[in-house]
């Protein structure tokens, strides 16, 4: 004879990768390590802008480098001669907090002051999954068409700094880089919206200042 | 797309719960998903009824609810119901129905919460 029972379960799992998040951001609390979490469409310049800031800043940098396959801008970012972790995800499509937390213990966080997650290029998945960082940084490109922002609202929604990025190609790909900003403002109206060109350098003592502030804030 | 990682976690989930209850099988398994999470439920309904073959899961019905966006809004302090923008199940633009303020604080919406589960289990454990 069989009886049926119902149990409470009650096991978020959402709630399971919040807690790893708030147990990263004590560990980088205790060694005054700031992390910015970088996300933002594929090709849309994340590892560039990245590397710009390294070469750019005084303070130590780290990088996480999260991709599919993580070798390739975990070795561009080498070359900097910072200390650089690559988080395979393989047929992940995002970072989340138990990943990071495994590159935390790879990482010599009493030698970084401030550390650059990059997360895999997508707009939708990160949504979900807090990585523990202090701020989150949204990088977007014109190139993507500028109904991207309107597309994929949510991830705006808790950004902390969003950057577009190559506003030197709108006209050559017919982008309204204003409406892109506009967007943004719709979706989130508290966050700074920064329009930058890495190839002409337009915006990119903004978005270093920007960072600034949120350190500074810390 | 991680639905799929998301379903496994489901699972082991509900296993471990299963285990701990002594169940020789789980025929029914309620799950509720909140509207501002980026989980697709069809999807995701569909990707748990492939992994459970082969475990104590594989005939229980699956039930997935949604739960609706909640706010505290920072504007007005309105608790309750937000607009959600569009009807959008995972585009929702959070709004305050009361003074349209977007500067609010969400209660619920973002959850993927094994709710509850039915199991079977010998008359000697019950």
């Amino acid at each position: 004879m069989h009886k049926v029972a119902e149990v409470e379960v009650q096991h978020d799992i959402m709630v399971a990768n919040r807690k790893l998040a708030r147990k990263n951001q004590r560990i980088l609390d205790k060694d005054r390590v700031f992390s910015v979490d970088v996300v933002g469409a594929i090709g849309s310049g994340k590892t560039s802008l990245i590397e710009a800031i390294i070469d750019a800043v005084d303070y130590k940098i780290g990088v996480i480098a999260g991709d599919v396959i993580s070798k390739y801008d975990a070795g561009r970012f080498e070359k900097h001669g910072v200390p650089v972790v690559g988080l395979n995800t393989g047929k992940e499509c995002h970072l989340d907090a138990h990943l990071v937390e495994h590159a935390l213990h790879d990482l010599p966080l009493e030698d970084i002051d401030v550390l650059f997650i990059e997360n895999v290029g997508n707009l939708i998945c990160p949504v979900d999954f807090d990585l523990g960082s202090h701020m989150r940084m949204v990088v977007i490109s014109v190139t993507e068409g500028d109904d991207t922002v309107e597309k994929h609202p949510l991830i705006f929604q808790d950004a902390d700094l969003v950057v577009i990025n190559k506003v030197d190609l709108a006209d050559a790909v017919g982008a309204d880089s204003d409406k892109m900003v506009s967007d943004v403002a719709e979706i989130n109206p508290e966050v700074q919206v920064i329009k930058t060109s890495l190839k002409t350098g337009k915006g990119f003592d903004d978005v270093i200042g920007a960072i600034n502030i949120f350190i500074n804030e810390n | 797309m991680h639905e799929l990682s998301m379903a496994q976690a489901i699972v082991d989930t509900v296993l471990d719960a299963a285990e701990k209850n002594n169940a020789t099988e789980v025929v029914e398994v309620t799950i509720e998903v909140g509207m501002l999470t980026m989980l697709n439920p069809e999807q995701l309904k569909f990707l748990l009824d492939v992994i459970v073959e082969d475990t104590i899961l594989k005939n229980a019905e699956i039930i997935i609810e949604d739960v609706p966006v909640e706010i505290e809004c920072r504007g007005c302090e309105f608790t309750g119901l937000a607009n959600t923008d569009g009807s959008d199940h995972y585009l929702a633009i959070v709004v305050c129905p009361e003074c349209g303020e977007r500067n609010v604080e969400v209660l619920t919406g973002k959850e993927c919460n094994v709710k509850t589960i039915k199991i079977e289990k010998s008359d000697e454990d019950a």
